[in-house]
């Protein structure tokens, strides 16, 4: 019974994780029409980023803060220069780009800080909390995650549904040209996209580092779990994003508990596969919206 | 492009062997000694009048090259020491080790470059399992000699490959030391293990599992090393609750963190047993000092981190880090600081750069030992015939033969603890090693662990006097 709860709650917290990395891949997917690759390993950068500052003496808040920020700053960069000249060519070419990007950012990130794992602090004590008189694995830390994250999904939520900037946002993904004919500045809203997209990778990047062995590729499996998680929820929808982390995460913890950690990557690809061929669009997806 | 001018090119190699083998075979027939030798020698590869010219294949990047990247310029820094007093028989040694990424298909385009376009000598010193099995037939064709892998698979010692040798105790061995330890001072309690999914931890378990009784084993956890990134709460679980007392890690330095920090979280405080790959404190700590929050992250991060590690039990072949009174220690301490200032400023003396030194140095022995007339075969038949007489920091006797290609072949029991004091490098300040055990050796059979008899050998006159 322990066991089940810890993997329960483990599961809950990882999969918090993979929601903010859909919820990325998402909005790039949305607004541009392509898988970011790149995603996880510009959290990756803006975490490492936020380790500098931490270790020069600056608090965790304003260091916090200033890696969400950067994020969306890269993200905002990297769609003004490398995927907007790319528009109007194959929808393959900033696939590519985005994996290309990838690598880049891993390697610089080597050639700054290290080719090093090592130890990232967390907002909150990683203690277990204590239910009746055992010690669950679910922190203080993992409460503030959770919090973080359905906290950035409703945001998300809340500005498609109820103000203009999301209405012109979700208009321009829909319908460019039209768009743009009704006076909407549609260039400026797919870098808004971009940037909101890799400000979730960077809190994504900042929640997973303080349990992982943070080096330049501790996001690369997150980014393999964001994905299936994005496939999930159907690639479009915030709340798709949260439901298909939570099933990720779960599915994944308990198959790592239950049957064996080697077979959860396999166990992803499993409900990826399923997901496809079962419900294509997704559990939140609607089948004319998407188009692969 | 690439590729048709490698498969060509290693047609080459093919028939030079051939012809090398033919001409071995004439030679033996011939019976003729060292006149042999002494004409072989002025056509050795890799070898000229001034030069000797060695490779290897290491992680410098990439998710294997935490610790790890430390060896190989460690190794480097003994070879300049070498180089600034004269090289060994006037020789002086050139060490090109390229990065493989821990990827056994890089290392196996590598190896090939390092035969066919650097010429090596040897191979000396090349790190991890996977990618050595990937070169081991490649090779032992080519009749390179292929020494002191940085791995203790049971794999390094087999007749069918004569130019394969390992260095550091073979898992089973360093298992079963911990399994006799554990059986004699853990009875009655329930011992957990968890062990990476590879030969390292499998190789491991199979040393402790012939040392405890079966039925003190509660739970059996693994983990893969190719999807390790986050902590591994799930197998700590489950070790808590089958109520394990003591748990045993056959872990790299990464997974240890990554095992400890959850155990911690659920508030789950087994005595540790960590076989030395993943025991080392300054490589291990720096990865436990999340276990803190941001706002005391700076001041306490180690002081968490120490914690953690306090009580740990492991196995070591060499002497500890932190004994700063030990000779070796002092003079390996030296050697870093002198030939290889940046290494020694960024992690100084830890577990890995110390293995570094002392399979170097082992290596540097062995180039004497072959004599001034060096061939592939000189050096080989010194490390099968006088490896026993070698001075290296390992606490046992290395252990060649023309049989058995292990090296070290035995342990000692250690205890990290604070109440012995600390020990700080510039990654943290960590908890000092109490021995809580005479030095054991046995071998990876069924064969029982002894007490080593005899004494670990003084820094010889030369290296004291010249580091």
């Amino acid at each position: 019974m322990e066991l089940f709860v810890d993997i329960l709650l483990s599961g809950v917290a990882q999969g918090m994780v993979f929601a903010a990395i859909a919820l990325g891949l998402g909005l790039v997917s949305r607004a541009t029409g392509i898988v970011n690759f790149a995603q996880g390993a510009m959290g990756m950068f803006t975490t490492f980023i936020a380790f500098s500052l931490l270790s020069h003496g600056v608090g965790y808040w304003p260091a916090f803060v200033a890696a969400l920020a950067l994020g969306a700053v890269l993200g905002a960069a990297v769609e003004r220069t490398l995927i907007r000249p790319l528009q109007g060519k194959p929808a393959l070419n900033p696939v590519i780009v985005t994996i290309g990007l990838l690598i880049v950012l891993e390697g610089v990130a080597g050639s700054i800080w290290g080719n090093v794992a090592r130890g990232f602090p967390a907002a909150f004590s990683q203690r277990g909390l204590v239910i009746g008189r055992t010690r669950v694995a679910f922190s203080h830390f993992d409460v503030f995650l959770v919090c973080a994250v359905v906290v950035l999904v409703v945001a998300i939520v809340a500005l498609f549904r109820w103000t203009n900037l999301g209405l012109r946002m979700r208009a321009a993904a829909f319908s460019p040209e039209v768009s743009r004919l009704l006076g909407v500045r549609v260039g400026r809203l797919f870098t808004l996209a971009w940037a909101l997209a890799c400000a979730a990778g960077s809190l994504a990047g900042l929640l997973v580092a303080p349990l992982s062995s943070f080096s330049p590729y501790y996001m690369d499996l997150n980014l393999v779990y964001g994905f299936t998680a994005a496939v999930l929820g159907g690639l479009l929808s915030p709340v798709g994003a949260l439901a298909g982390g939570l099933v990720t995460g779960l599915s994944i913890a308990f198959v790592g508990g239950y049957v064996g950690p080697d077979l959860q990557p396999i166990a992803a690809l499993a409900l990826l596969l399923l997901v496809l061929m079962v419900r294509p669009q997704g559990l939140f997806g609607t089948s004319e919206v998407r188009r692969v | 492009m690439r590729l048709r001018r490698d498969r060509r090119a290693s047609h080459r190699p093919v028939m030079a062997a051939g012809a090398a083998f033919a001409m071995a075979i004439a030679a033996s027939v011939l019976v003729v000694g060292n006149s042999v030798d002494n004409a072989v020698a002025a056509s050795t590869t890799g070898v000229t009048s001034r030069q000797i010219t060695l490779g290897a294949t290491v992680p410098l990047t990439g998710p294997a090259a935490p610790g790890y990247s430390e060896i190989a310029p460690a190794m480097n820094a003994v070879f300049k020491w070498v180089n600034a007093h004269g090289g060994i028989y006037g020789r002086k040694i050139k060490y090109i080790y390229l990065d493989d990424k821990y990827d056994p298909t890089t290392t196996a385009t590598l190896t090939r470059k390092l035969v066919l376009t650097d010429h090596i000598f040897a191979d000396v010193g090349s790190l991890g399992t996977p990618t050595n099995l990937a070169v081991l037939k490649y090779l032992n064709t080519e009749k390179v000699p292929h020494l002191f892998i940085e791995s203790g698979c049971n794999c390094w010692s087999t007749p069918k490959f004569p130019e394969t040798t390992g260095w550091e105790p073979p898992y089973t061995v360093t298992g079963k030391i911990l399994g006799y330890y554990m059986k004699n001072h853990f009875k009655g309690k329930k011992i957990g293990e968890l062990y990476q999914d590879t030969e390292f931890g499998q190789d491991v378990m199979k040393g402790i599992n012939m040392e405890v009784p079966a039925s003190a084993v509660v739970s059996k956890q693994t983990y893969d090393v190719t999807t390790l990134s986050g902590a591994m709460t799930t197998q700590m679980s489950a070790l808590k609750a089958a109520g394990a007392q003591v748990v045993v890690l056959a872990t790299i330095p990464v997974g240890t963190a990554l095992a400890m920090l959850p155990a911690a979280a659920i508030g789950f405080t087994p005595q540790y047993v960590v076989d030395n790959v993943g025991a080392d404190a300054p490589t291990v700590g720096p990865l436990l000092s999340s276990f803190t929050t941001a706002a005391t992250h700076t001041k306490k991060a180690a002081a968490s981190a120490t914690a953690l590690m306090n009580g740990m039990i492991t196995n070591l072949y060499q002497p500890p880090e932190s004994t700063s009174s030990n000779q070796w220690i002092r003079v390996e301490k030296k050697i870093l600081q002198r030939y290889t200032g940046k290494l020694w400023a960024q992690h100084g003396l830890d577990g890995n750069t110390e293995y570094g030194i002392a399979l170097a140095y082992t290596f540097v022995q062995a180039l004497k030992a072959a004599g001034k007339d060096l061939t592939r075969t000189s050096l080989m038949k010194a490390i099968d015939t006088k490896a026993k007489t070698f001075k290296t920091p390992g606490f046992s006797p290395l252990n060649y033969t023309n049989t058995v290609h292990y090296g070290y072949e035995g342990d000692e029991v250690v205890r990290f603890t604070s109440s012995v004091g600390t020990y700080k490098t510039p990654t943290g300040t960590w908890p000092g090693t109490k021995v809580l055990s005479p030095v054991y050796v046995t071998t990876t059979g069924s064969g029982p662990v002894k007490v080593y008899q005899g004494k670990e050998p003084a820094v010889p006159g030369t290296l004291k006097a010249t580091a």
